[in-house]
């Protein structure tokens, strides 16, 4: 029940270098049944199940943060065996769970299950973009890892922005406040006002969670200026516009110039037949389902909001391990994964 | 319609018509998340519990 993710493993897909991977992808979906398995025009893994109106998306990304980890077994022939690999958590874990338990599930009357292996997601989710553009699907599982008993609903939203302050040149001896001495004030205005809205906030789902990821500062005979790079993690209910709006009102006569993609929160729906069926089918496995919630941001924060169908993110492994240098998966887990997502797409089309 | 006891606070919880194995209600005495576990005899226990993770 490994081999899809021993093999998409194997193949080494930073984001920007996914080809081998996607047509490894593609082939394999070819050699375990699916009707139907092609690039698509962004250059995503797509494998289509089935005929019916009715159509499950099952979202999962095949590109890795750049660093190759050797591909290798540890305890192979023992009771825990141990996969490394770069992506073998974030995210081929949840994505060859995917490939595999639709065909192990295979065509369901009235019912397609689509699988895709987007491109991109740890840069601008190039491949989600489009995605989202291309379907409307009546239930959505995007893979991510949390743990073969977790289903998580929620992951949080992101802004960055740099807010620069600009002065004109003073004496030092003069005491009129420097950029530097501005930028500096208007960061404790930013934690204060935050830790104000975070008081009685207990998760940190609902917190706006800011971060200092830089500072610049330099000036010339005329002028003295200062920058602070800004990240914040956003709740549901502060979309990007409005923290924007707070730094622009915090910043005073500071810019404040938004930097890259922002991406809204989102927090899915508990009470839906795609949450049901997973919990029956944590269950089914021995499993006590749990529920979670994520501070980072995922593909499902691209598509949800687009798609406006029940949603949830699901996949085997740890997520403490994203991005490190020993990212490793238990294949136990991985396998009753496997089996948790048959048994609930299984029910989920009865 | 059947009613059941709440596991947290034992207010007594009625299950609506339609009621689905599996559904979260609320307990409207204590505010705690309940699962429907069965409808035919009606039962529940408490809703899986929710987690906070840092990363994707």
């Amino acid at each position: 029940m490994s081999d899809t993710l021993i093999g998409l493993v194997s193949q080494y897909s930073p984001s920007g270098q996914e080809r081998g991977a996607v047509d490894w992808l593609v082939a394999r979906m070819k050699s375990l049944g699916y009707d139907d398995a092609f690039v698509d025009n962004a250059g995503n893994a797509v494998g289509v199940m089935g005929q019916g109106p009715k159509q499950v998306i099952l979202l999962g990304h095949i590109d890795t943060v750049p660093g190759e980890i050797s591909v290798e077994f540890v305890g192979a022939t023992g009771p825990s065996p141990v996969l490394y690999g770069r992506g073998s958590v974030d995210a081929k874990g949840p994505l060859a769970c995917f490939a595999d338990a639709v065909a192990q599930v295979g065509a369901k009357g009235g019912w397609q299950f689509v699988v895709i292996g987007a491109i991109e997601e740890e840069r601008d989710s190039d491949g989600a973009r489009f995605v989202a553009t291309q379907y409307k699907p009546d239930f959505a599982i995007i893979g991510e890892p949390n743990q073969w008993d977790r289903v998580a609903l929620g992951y949080k939203g992101s802004a960055w922005a740099n807010v620069t302050v600009k002065r004109g040149q003073v004496h030092s001896a003069s005491g009129k406040q420097t950029a530097c001495e501005a930028v500096v004030e208007l960061w404790q205005a930013v934690k204060s006002f935050t830790d104000s809205y975070n008081a009685d906030k207990p998760r940190a789902f609902d917190q706006i969670l800011p971060t200092l990821r830089g500072m610049e500062s330099g000036m010339d005979e005329n002028e003295q200026w200062a920058t602070l790079k800004i990240g914040a993690r956003l709740p549901v209910e502060c979309p990007p516009q409005d923290w924007y709006a707070k730094l622009n009102e915090l910043a005073g006569d500071a810019k404040v110039q938004a930097g890259g993609y922002a991406i809204p929160a989102w927090a899915c729906e508990k009470n839906t037949p795609l949450v049901r069926a997973f919990l029956n089918g944590i269950r089914s496995q021995g499993g006590e389902p749990r529920f979670v919630y994520k501070t980072g941001t995922a593909d499902l924060n691209i598509v949800a909001p687009v798609w406006q169908c029940p949603a949830v993110v699901y996949g085997p492994g740890d997520s403490a391990m994203d991005h490190t240098p020993n990212e490793h998966i238990d294949l136990n887990d991985y396998r009753k994964a496997v089996d948790v997502l048959s048994a609930a797409l299984s029910k989920l089309t009865a | 319609m059947s009613t059941v006891a709440c596991p947290e606070c034992e207010a007594e919880v009625t299950l609506d018509a339609g009621t689905e194995v599996g559904e979260i209600i609320v307990c409207s005495d204590c505010g705690v998340d309940l699962e429907v576990t069965s409808v035919d005899p009606a039962a529940v226990q408490l809703a899986p519990m929710e987690q906070e993770d840092w990363g994707e």
